[in-house]
């Protein structure tokens, strides 16, 4: 019996070992994954440690960024106030120089009037000089000449010799009227520019001067002109006046020889006119384009004295520029240069 | 008065060259049937009839028509801008006469169609002969063949 209940003792201590065993490699098992668990908590750890100094670092940087921001925020307002300010002074500018303009355009408007309506007085003062003075001066030659002519008999020569006198000074005003009505329209004759051909130009003049200025007929040695522009019937003016002044002043000479020619310089194309004629002392030659200067009496050489203030109203009118160089006795060379290529 | 033979009326205001256009035509032949009137106003009234030409035969114009572009009351320029806008006279040619070349008459002359333009010369000669080429212009508007 008592073996019996050893025996079953044994057993189930035989039994309970085993189970102990099982439990015991449980348990083993059990420990094994907590070590595990534990080195993998170990590992998470760690990479949340580095994570939170990470965070932390980034953090001190937010703040560094952030006081970097207000301080650049700070910056831009004052910008902008200074924008601001700048703007509105840059208003202001505009403002005076917008009021500035309209004051100018008022001025210029208010002087364009005025000029317009001097303008406008000198074209009826010109028309009533031309109009009311030429009437009566031909009034008075028309008589004269009637007297003249119908009680020539009654007269004697000294008689009609006055008449004469009152007849060719009469003629004489009218020419002065005309040429200095013809001067003052100059400066308001509105120039049209083109281009000319001066060889053309020159001998189409040539042709048209009168012929029975003296008894020998004029030489024109013409070299090859180059073209300028400017304004034809005006610039034909100072051919005129150029050529027959050539003419005139070579009167007491046994031949009248005129150079014509030209030769560029600058932008500027310059034109001469040379003669043998009379000349003239250079120590006058301020008076020369002077508007009723003469440096040549009526009995030598007549003439009104605005030939050549043309010349020069017209050739400064071109931007040009107009002069001379003279000799008594020997000759004088006329130079005038206009624009070579305005067009 | 009769006004029948007129061939040419001569409209100016001033005595002096009145007298001399007239005296210049006279001596080159051309004055016998010249009629002087002393402004436009009684330029029109010669030609329409009026006023003291009530009695002119409104069948006959004149062949030529001298007018001076300045004159007072009616002007030359007004009276040639009649002329020209009447269908009745507008053929008959208009010679306008002015003391000056200045101002803006002679565009406006030819403009309302004036025939011809002339600035009377200061020189008596000159005057002379441009009078004589108004005589010589008659002469050929009054050659049958016209």
């Amino acid at each position: 019996m008592a073996d019996s209940k050893l025996t079953f003792q044994n057993g189930e201590k035989e039994n309970r070992a085993a189970d102990l065993i099982i439990a015991n490699k449980e348990m083993a098992f059990q420990n094994e994954e907590k070590e595990k668990r534990a080195a993998e908590l170990i590992i998470a750890n760690k990479e949340l440690a580095f994570q939170n100094e990470e965070k932390e670092k980034r953090a001190a940087e937010l703040v560094i960024a952030n006081k970097e921001l207000a301080f650049q925020n700070k910056e831009k307002e004052k910008r902008a106030l200074e924008l601001i300010a700048a703007n509105n002074e840059l208003k202001k500018a505009q403002d005076d120089i917008r009021k500035l303009n309209d004051e100018l355009e008022q001025k210029v408007i208010e002087r364009t009037a005025q000029l317009e309506s001097v303008n406008k007085d000198l074209e009826s003062f010109s028309y009533s000089v031309s109009h009311d003075l030429r009437a009566p001066i031909r009034a008075i030659n028309g008589y004269t000449k009637i007297l003249k002519e119908d009680y020539e008999e009654i007269l004697d020569e000294p008689g009609i010799n006055v008449l004469q006198a009152i007849i060719d000074n009469s003629k004489k005003m009218g020419t002065l009227i005309d040429d200095l009505l013809a001067f003052s329209k100059l400066g308001r004759k509105q120039v049209t520019v083109s281009e000319i051909d001066m060889n053309d130009l020159v001998q189409s003049v040539i042709e048209e001067l009168p012929k029975n200025v003296s008894d020998c007929a004029p030489v024109f040695h013409i070299a090859p002109l180059i073209p300028a522009s400017g304004d034809r019937s005006l610039i034909k003016q100072v051919w005129i006046n150029l050529l027959s002044n050539a003419i005139k002043y070579s009167r007491y000479k046994k031949e009248i020889r005129v150079e014509i020619g030209a030769f560029t310089k600058d932008q500027f194309v310059v034109y001469y006119v040379k003669d043998y004629g009379a000349g003239f002392d250079m120590q006058y030659y301020d008076k020369l384009f002077g508007v009723f200067q003469r440096l040549h009496s009526q009995e030598e050489f007549e003439g009104t004295g605005i030939g050549l203030a043309i010349v020069q109203k017209v050739v400064h009118r071109h931007q040009g520029m107009v002069w001379a160089e003279s000799k008594l006795e020997e000759g004088t060379t006329f130079y005038f240069s206009l624009p070579q290529n305005n067009l | 008065m009769s006004y029948e033979n007129i061939e040419i009326l001569f409209a100016e205001d001033s005595k002096d060259d009145a007298l001399l256009t007239i005296r210049a035509l006279t001596k080159s032949g051309f004055s016998n049937k010249l009629h002087h009137v002393i402004d436009g106003a009684e330029a029109l009234d010669f030609i329409y009839c009026r006023g003291k030409y009530v009695d002119r035969n409104p069948n006959e114009f004149p062949k030529l028509i001298l007018l001076d572009v300045k004159m007072p009351k009616v002007s030359g320029i007004e009276v040639l801008e009649k002329i020209k806008s009447d269908p009745l006279v507008k053929s008959v040619p208009v010679v306008m006469l002015t003391s000056s070349n200045e101002g803006p008459d002679i565009e406006r002359c030819f403009a309302l169609g004036a025939n011809s333009y002339i600035v009377k010369p200061v020189d008596s000669d000159n005057f002379f002969k441009a009078v004589k080429e108004i005589g010589v212009y008659w002469m050929i508007l009054s050659q049958p063949s016209h």
